[in-house]
């Protein structure tokens, strides 16, 4: 690659990568930022739309983090989910609205992924209704899970802590995302600080800071728009 | 009637409507804190020479003349200082409130809250909707006058909106309104007939009892003086655009007249049956109006007469089990709103997400002959959407039902047609048609739109005495 860089210039643009400056950056720096700009996390899944074929084949990404942090919970959790799988699918399916559900263990957190379509709130209170007792044996196996057991006698409760579980799906604009945080900080109008785009990576790292697991966009969908049940009665395999 | 349960302990509105052909509703802020509570504890002292009573649900033999009801917002709760333990405890939609939902539901656009007139526009500054029902416009003056002249100043009056009945229980559209409500379990309403559903439980109007979803409760804010035997309401203005909603049936109709499958909608020589001296294109209008709404204007549901208006089907007792779309459109806004046992979706939702409206129209009733001429005067209705838990009923019902058409895969991807947030670029409604197709009718455009509404708290009247008695 030609280059008319001086001396100079390399010495500057190699400073990032130095294992010092990294040190500084996330050790020390970083810290500050996040104590001098409070970000507040944004909560989990995906903004209604107004758009109604947004409002299908939503993701939920639930990230729940088990209170015992060794193989033993870890197995604790693969039993849980194992005993119940029956229960869980025939729930899903009751649900009406789920595309796919999976369960995974990644670290020590117990982890539900799944597709469904409209409302967050409703999708949650309905698999309270079908199969809320075993929702009950799963999050009573992670941190402060208990606060919200059992779930149909604390039904919103629930469902907002099931939403903080959730993963943000980050947009994948930068207006997008100001728009997020300015939605969390109850700002109407956007304000002089947040239209200055200069600042959106700082932002960005002070956002990933307070969210640490975050989704990126809200993925891909092989033919959008259509609900489980639509898929189901074109099929011809009944809804 | 249960040992924990009194009539006597409800605002009455909750379980029975009144039937008064004129309603105010008084938009109030509270401007001091303790006047406001020696308010609300006048509102329910007995003593009825100052503040007007809140009626209870227990009027006895004869309706009241009057009547008074209170609803407080989240912001009148935190106004009237009510202890933070106590504020936590309520739900998440109302502690948000209506315009904090918009997307949800559906008020987008021209219905969006930024677009909603005075007192709508500040929705912090809401904090109590008082109710007025009366037989005459001079007694609604009677009791704001005494309900806002309290010594000292409780309240500030940021604005009023008014209905009255039109004659024989009409709505602006042309339809037969206000004929099916939830009927519930220990209530005996000698207004009430058999409608074809299951009693709703209590818990489906009141915090405390036993809910539609089994098993499932709903929070109910402490202490219990202030949550028990409360509900929630979402108050609506609800513009109706029927000058729009004519001039689409118009549309509609001169378009299935060209089409070729128009004489299974309507075989030939049948208009009569649709209305005595009814051209084709007024018949097939007729046809149109009855499948966006489920019923003929008479009130006929389609589900018991499919072919004609029919005065001696009935209105109420029917169901959608087993009913397919050519006796009922799947995607009719009274099917929409409330599948009772049709087959839908989200199986346990049957009958879970029933509310309690009490509606009354606005404005001048629409005039045939006066189609828009210029500025014409804001009509609609002001609608009461009243049920145990916003979130698992009204709002799931205008979030998947409503605006998605979520509960059956035949219509999901469409609006309610009369009630949802349409788009003429987008929308379509299926006309069933006997022989199992179905006629798509596009270009809807959007003929209710959203001027003001907010989520309200109807405590009891235990809560009314707490509200008013308690001191910081």
């Amino acid at each position: 690659m030609p280059s008319d860089e001086s001396l100079l210039d390399r010495i500057v643009n190699a400073i990032p990568m130095t294992p010092a400056f990294s040190f500084v950056t996330t050790r020390i720096l970083l810290p500050f930022w996040a104590w001098r700009t409070p970000v507040k996390p944004q909560p989990g899944g995906p903004r209604p739309s107004v758009q109604p074929g947004d409002n299908l084949q939503r993701m939920m990404n639930l990230i729940m983090p088990l209170k015992n942090k060794s193989p033993i919970g870890r197995a604790q959790a693969a039993l849980t989910i194992a005993q119940n799988k029956d229960a869980i699918y025939a729930g899903l399916n009751n649900v009406g609205t789920v595309h796919f559900a999976r369960f995974v263990i990644v670290g020590d957190n117990i982890c539900m992924f799944s597709v469904y379509d409209g409302d967050f709130n409703n999708y949650i209170r309905d698999f309270i209704v079908t199969i809320g007792s075993v929702f009950d044996a799963i999050v009573s196996l992670v941190e402060e899970g208990y606060e919200v057991l059992p779930s149909a006698h604390n039904v919103d409760a629930f469902i907002e802590w099931i939403r903080r579980h959730d993963l943000y799906q980050m947009p994948d604009t930068a207006t997008d995302f100001l728009r997020d945080q300015e939605a969390l900080n109850g700002d109407g109008a956007a304000s002089p600080g947040n239209a200055d785009l200069r600042l959106l990576p700082r932002k960005m790292v002070l956002q990933l800071h307070a969210n640490a697991n975050v989704s990126l966009g809200s993925g891909y969908r092989a033919y959008p728009a259509f609900s489980a049940a639509q898929i189901r009665e074109r099929l011809g395999i009944g809804w | 009637m249960s040992a924990l349960f009194h009539l006597a302990d409800l605002q009455g509105n909750i379980l029975r409507g009144y039937r008064k052909p004129h309603v105010r509703y008084l938009i109030l802020e509270v401007v001091d804190r303790s006047t406001a509570r020696g308010w609300l504890a006048a509102s329910v002292s007995g003593r009825d020479d100052g503040v007007p009573q809140i009626t209870s649900g227990d009027w006895g033999a004869n309706r009241p003349d009057t009547c008074f009801n209170i609803g407080l917002t989240y912001e009148g709760l935190r106004a009237l200082g009510t202890p933070s333990a106590s504020l936590e405890m309520f739900p998440n939609e109302f502690v948000e409130g209506m315009t904090a939902r918009a997307l949800k539901l559906g008020d987008v656009g021209p219905s969006a809250p930024e677009n909603w007139p005075a007192p709508f526009d500040k929705p912090m500054q809401i904090h109590l909707i008082a109710t007025i029902c009366a037989e005459e416009v001079r007694q609604l003056d009677e009791i704001q006058n005494r309900a806002l002249s309290a010594e000292g100043q409780a309240f500030k009056l940021l604005g009023t909106r008014e209905g009255h009945f039109l004659p024989g229980d009409f709505v602006h559209f042309g339809y037969r309104s206000n004929m099916t409500q939830p009927r519930f379990e220990e209530i005996h309403d000698p207004d009430r007939h058999g409608d074809g559903q299951p009693w709703a439980p209590l818990g489906t109007v009141l915090l405390g009892h036993r809910t539609n979803l089994e098993g499932l409760m709903w929070r109910v804010p402490q202490p219990a003086a202030l949550g028990h035997n409360g509900t929630f309401n979402a108050f609506r203005v609800l513009k109706q655009d029927v000058a729009g909603f004519e001039m689409y049936l118009d549309q509609a109709a001169s378009t299935l007249l060209k089409h070729p499958q128009v004489d299974e909608l309507l075989p030939p020589g049948a208009e009569e049956r649709i209305g005595k001296g009814l051209s084709r294109h007024a018949a097939l209008r007729e046809i149109v109006a009855a499948n966006l709404c489920g019923r003929w204007r008479d009130g006929t549901p389609l589900a018991l007469s499919a072919e004609a208006p029919d005065p001696s089907a009935g209105w109420e007792n029917f169901d959608y089990v087993g009913l397919d779309d050519s006796r009922c459109p799947y995607g009719s806004h009274i099917r929409r709103c409330n599948p009772r046992g049709g087959k839908i979706v989200q199986r346990m939702a049957n009958h879970s997400r029933r509310l309690v409206r009490r509606g009354v129209p606005y404005g001048p009733p629409y005039d045939p002959a006066k189609p828009r001429d210029g500025d014409e005067t804001e009509r609609g209705l002001l609608g009461n959407f009243i049920g145990a838990s916003l979130g698992a009923q009204f709002e799931a019902m205008c979030c998947d039902w409503l605006k998605l058409g979520l509960q059956d895969p035949r219509i999901t991807g469409s609006s309610d047609p009369i009630a949802g947030a349409n788009d003429p670029g987008t929308s379509w409604f299926d006309l069933p048609l006997k022989s199992g197709g179905t006629i798509r009718l596009r270009g809807l455009p959007q003929f209710v739109s959203t001027r003001g509404g907010a989520y309200t708290f109807l405590p009891s009247l235990a809560a009314i005495s707490y509200l008013g008695s308690q001191i910081t």
